[in-house]
């Protein structure tokens, strides 16, 4: 009986948190005037707001936007931190507490002091409306040094030392020695950068204007808030279930990757 | 050999540039800009403390951080107890754990700007589902993104939802490394469920609580695109948001040496409210 | 272990070529083509407008081989403002840009980016043949200079469904007699003790930029034009200001409007949710277009107090043209310009566009009294586009209204405040933002 209840509650949960989606999918493909009424099943199929939605804006091009910059910062994340996260934890040299004590601290800055700076730092090089903006100030990640570093000091001495005798150069060790070493923590840190930074919207915001540079979710916005969309529900629909569609199918695919990131991420922090 | 010497720091050069240009130049940009007015197209001209005063006198300033604490004391416990809750229900012996786990993150991971868009579709007065239910059973409309009083809250319900996964996987992670001896103990002892979660459970789980309240606490002074979206910061500024009103006197109005200065103060008040959590919960811990 | 050297400066070449490519892609696309004569021209990039553009701007170059023109409509974006403003800050600006709100042009001729037109020869007769001494004071910059061409405009006038107010009984001219009309039409009609039919609806966005189509649209009608600055200081709090809140206060507590977004689904003003708006001409084209069998409406001025006397104005929603000072050759764009709002050309964009020319000789000049004849949707415009007024001349007005926004809607809306209260509470606000400027 008891075990009943249970179940019951985690279906009732589990249609909480799904059924908005599923609403918003079937909003996006019935007519536009049925949307009110819209319940469980729709009375008809139209696909006039996703034509609508393509006809007026350039998804597509916002899609290739993000997919640049989501792999860019991806990528350089994997390769800059992995770098520092390694010089921190299997190098000796002056200074090196010291970093790492003010990466922590930089980690509790909040974002909000340095927003308007980096904004205006953009607009002095010259870098608002170009991927620059998007890419560059992302390179970086405090929590992925903190990660490899903590993964690099798992790593066997005797590993980097046989390396080093066969004449390895630092990078290598790192990229060709270590990294199939750690793949459970590349692939930790590649999902949450990937997600952080396909989401992010309110940088974009800031220092993107030309539409053809703007990312998908930052279209998306601007789609929802102005006045485009001409108050049409459908068309607004179509566009947040195609914003959400990439990442709920990779998510559908690498579920338990990206579960065990968060929650490996969390127990970190 | 002798690059050794240089080698560890050209390795971590990528951050020290980064720091240096990313963080601490524009924290005494920052500071600099607070004591100027500019908006970007004409020359910066020295104000002195003028932008200080005016955040002591401005209402919206104040609004925000309002509107901040009652997202929050929304937002938190909401949080806890029901990621706790489903985190417990998760923790038995269940069939499809991996289904429901998929199911309560899957907000997690979907961008928030598809969470505003959706739910504010769902609180529509007329035609959002919410209302329509509630007709149907009988009681009133709800005002959920109309009414001043009631705008924050929903908001604060709507993050609580997009959220909660992570922290139901948390907890459960938590949960799971509460030693079994203790609750077989327990039960030697004749204790029922309410008691082991209280004297047992609970205590274990106090760090990632603790967690949860920091992250929270974050989130909430760093909400933006929600109210973005759903109300643009009203009715009546009641969803005015710290970031987003930054955001609204730099680049609705142009304003950057004030919204610097706004961004300073916002700062300084997130680091003090965790400060004050940081020792609270210590505290209750001893 | 060598190959595996290769393997790694690889990478590192591809990552240097990707970074490469990044900042190509950027030059790419803030580089303007631009020969030393040509001048770039931006016009705003709905559809009439940029035929418009091409058709002037082909006639000109046609005869100018020297003096070329180039046409660009502005680049997409969330606002024209924010584009403008980027472009200021990347240093891409446009020669001439057409389509300035009269509202914004303060803010950049304050930062120094504008040509002031009355330095270049003939502007000053020229302008002052064109429009009315009132418009040409009214856009005068506060240290003198004009920096706009008035150019187009698009009055708002109240649109109403001919059929229900034929049977409501007339054209509601004042407050009173609008209120009667809002009871008549007001009508729940599928029963569920929610009225879903209004006479009249204005937009309830806590946005600056609605306020122009509620409050001070209503503002200017009730005051013959007054201004809400004048001399850094907010003079909105008086009579006329009061009453524009106590009508939309009413309109609202009485539900003759509703709070709601009127969003989804169809033109409400077509399906009879409501049966009148608050709009400018470009509705024309659009009705024209979805309007079912029988539908017939037609334009009349906004309604004003009961005891007001003499024409109403309204609010123009003006917008003009800009010179920025990145230009080579302002005396070249002066000519073009002069070109541009030639009668002919004038007559053109009227008739492409349906946007009006703020032409002092509408109702005398032949050309534009055969338009406004042969097109009886239009023809109050040409009336009424006498009596417009825009914004005043102020860097920040645009705060100005978020700041009346906030206190209209707090009292008239949410009923949080009394009007009285509301108006006075706004003109303080108002006058802290302007002594800090």
């Amino acid at each position: 009986m008891k075990k009943l209840i249970l179940y019951i509650t985690l279906i009732i949960g589990s249609l909480a948190f799904i059924y908005p989606f599923y609403w918003m999918v079937t909003a996006s493909l019935v007519p536009e005037n049925e949307i009110e009424s819209l319940t469980l099943l729709p009375h008809s199929i139209s696909f006039n707001s996703y034509i609508q939605m393509f006809e007026k804006i350039p998804i597509g091009r916002a899609f290739f936007n993000s997919i640049f910059v989501a792999t860019m910062v991806t990528g350089g994340v994997l390769v800059f931190c992995s770098m520092v996260g390694y010089a921190l934890s299997r190098l000796r040299f002056v200074g090196r507490n010291l970093i790492f004590y003010i990466i922590i601290f930089t980690m509790t800055l909040p974002f909000q002091i340095t927003l308007i700076p980096n904004y205006i730092i953009m607009v002095k090089l010259g870098w608002t409306d170009t991927f620059l903006a998007l890419i560059v100030p992302y390179l970086i990640n405090a929590f992925a040094i903190i990660m490899f570093r903590q993964v690099f000091q798992t790593i066997p001495q005797d590993l980097i030392d046989a390396a080093r005798i066969d004449g390895c150069s630092e990078l290598r060790i790192i990229f060709q020695i270590l990294w199939p070493n750690i793949i459970p923590s590349l692939v930790t840190v590649g999902i949450i950068t990937f997600m952080a930074t396909w989401n992010e919207v309110l940088w974009p915001l800031i220092v993107i204007r030309d539409e053809n540079l703007m990312t998908m979710p930052q279209l998306v916005t601007l789609f929802a808030v102005g006045g485009r969309a001409e108050s049409q529900l459908g068309v607004k629909l179509a566009s947040a279930t195609i914003l959400a569609l990439p990442i709920v199918i990779a998510y559908l695919f690498f579920q338990k990757y990206f579960i065990q990131s968060m929650a490996s991420a969390g127990m970190k922090e | 050999m002798k690059n050794n010497k240089l080698l560890p720091y050209l390795l971590v050069s990528p951050y020290l540039i980064h720091l240096m240009v990313f963080v601490a130049f524009p924290v005494i940009f920052s500071i600099y800009l607070t004591f100027n007015k500019w908006n970007i197209i004409s020359p910066m001209e020295f104000i002195g403390f003028g932008n200080f005063l005016r955040v002591f006198q401005d209402a919206l300033f104040f609004k925000a951080l309002y509107n901040t604490l009652k997202f929050l004391i929304v937002h938190i416990p909401l949080q806890i107890i029901v990621a706790l809750l489903l985190a417990e229900i998760l923790n038995q012996k269940i069939k499809f754990r991996p289904f429901f786990r998929a199911a309560f993150f899957l907000p997690v991971v979907v961008s928030g700007v598809v969470v505003s868009m959706l739910w504010q579709q769902l609180y529509g007065f007329d035609t959002g589902i919410l209302n329509r239910m509630l007709s149907t059973l009988g009681f009133g409309k709800v005002g959920w993104l109309v009414d001043p009083n009631m705008a924050m809250v929903s908001i604060a319900v709507m993050a609580t939802w997009k959220n909660v996964g992570l922290y139901v996987i948390l907890f459960l992670v938590g949960l799971q490394t509460v030693p079994p001896q203790y609750y077989e103990a327990a039960d030697l002892e004749g204790a029922n469920h309410w008691q082991k979660f209280w004297h047992i459970t609970l205590p274990m789980i106090n760090p990632t609580i603790f967690m949860v309240v920091i992250l929270s606490t974050i989130g909430g002074f760093s909400l933006f695109i929600e109210p973005y979206i759903m109300t643009g910061g009203g009715p009546l500024n009641s969803t005015l948001s710290a970031v987003l009103y930054i955001y609204k006197q730099a680049f609705t109005n142009y304003h950057m040496g004030y919204s610097a200065t706004l961004g300073f103060f916002f700062a300084f008040i997130i680091l003090l409210v965790v400060v004050v959590q940081k020792r609270f919960i210590e505290k209750g811990e001893s | 272990m060598k190959n595996v050297v290769t393997k790694v400066n690889k990478s590192r070449i591809v990552l240097g070529l990707l970074v490469l490519f990044c900042s190509l892609l950027t030059s790419c696309d803030s580089a303007r083509e631009n020969d030393d004569n040509s001048l770039l021209y931006w016009s705003a990039n709905d559809a009439q407008e940029v035929e418009f553009a091409r058709q002037v701007i082909s006639a000109w170059n046609k005869e100018h081989s020297e003096e070329q023109i180039q046409l660009q409509p502005v680049p997409e974006g969330q606002s024209s403002e924010e584009i403008i403003l980027a472009a200021v800050v990347g240093k891409t600006t446009p020669d001439i840009y057409a389509n300035m709100w009269q509202g914004d042009v303060e803010f950049f001729a304050q930062a120094k980016v504008l040509v002031p037109f009355d330095t270049l020869e003939g502007f000053l007769e020229f302008i002052y043949q064109r429009c009315d001494s009132a418009l040409i004071k009214e856009i005068t910059s506060s240290d003198g200079h004009i920096y706009q061409i008035p150019w187009k405009i698009n009055p708002i006038m109240m649109i109403y469904n001919k059929q229900v107010v034929e049977k409501i009984g007339g054209i509601p001219r004042t407050y009173s007699e609008y209120f009667e009309a809002c009871k008549k039409y007001q009508k729940d009609n599928d029963g569920d003790g929610y009225v879903d039919q209004w006479f009249g609806y204005t937009n309830v966005r806590p946005i600056w930029s609605e306020l122009r189509f509620n409050f001070y649209l209503l503002y200017l009608a009730a005051s013959d034009g007054a201004s809400l600055v004048k001399n850094n200081q907010a003079v909105f709090n008086n009579k006329y200001a009061l009453e524009v809140f106590r009508f939309f206060e009413e309109l609202y507590a009485q539900n003759y409007f509703t709070q709601d977004r009127l969003a989804s689904g169809q033109d409400p003003f077509l399906s009879g949710k409501i049966a009148t708006k608050f709009t400018g001409p470009w509705e024309i084209a659009h009705l024209e277009k979805f309007k079912p069998e029988g539908f017939d409406y037609a334009y009349a001025p906004v309604p004003v107090p009961d005891d007001h006397q003499g024409p109403v104005y309204t609010y123009g929603d003006p917008k003009n043209i800009v010179i920025f000072n990145t230009c080579k050759n302002p005396l070249l764009a002066w000519r073009f310009l002069k070109f541009l709002i030639s009668d002919e050309n004038d007559l053109l964009f009227l008739k492409l566009s349906s946007q009006i020319p703020p032409r002092k000789d509408l109702l005398t000049n032949p050309l534009f009294v055969e338009v406004f004849t042969q097109n009886e949707k239009l023809a109050p415009f040409a009336n009424q586009a006498r009596y417009i007024k825009g914004v005043d001349s102020n860097e920040v007005i645009k705060e100005v209204f978020d700041i009346i926004t906030q206190e209209y809607q707090s009292s008239v809306m949410y009923g949080v405040k009394s009007p009285e209260e509301a108006l006075r509470d706004a003109a303080k606000a108002v006058d802290v933002l302007l002594l800090n400027m």
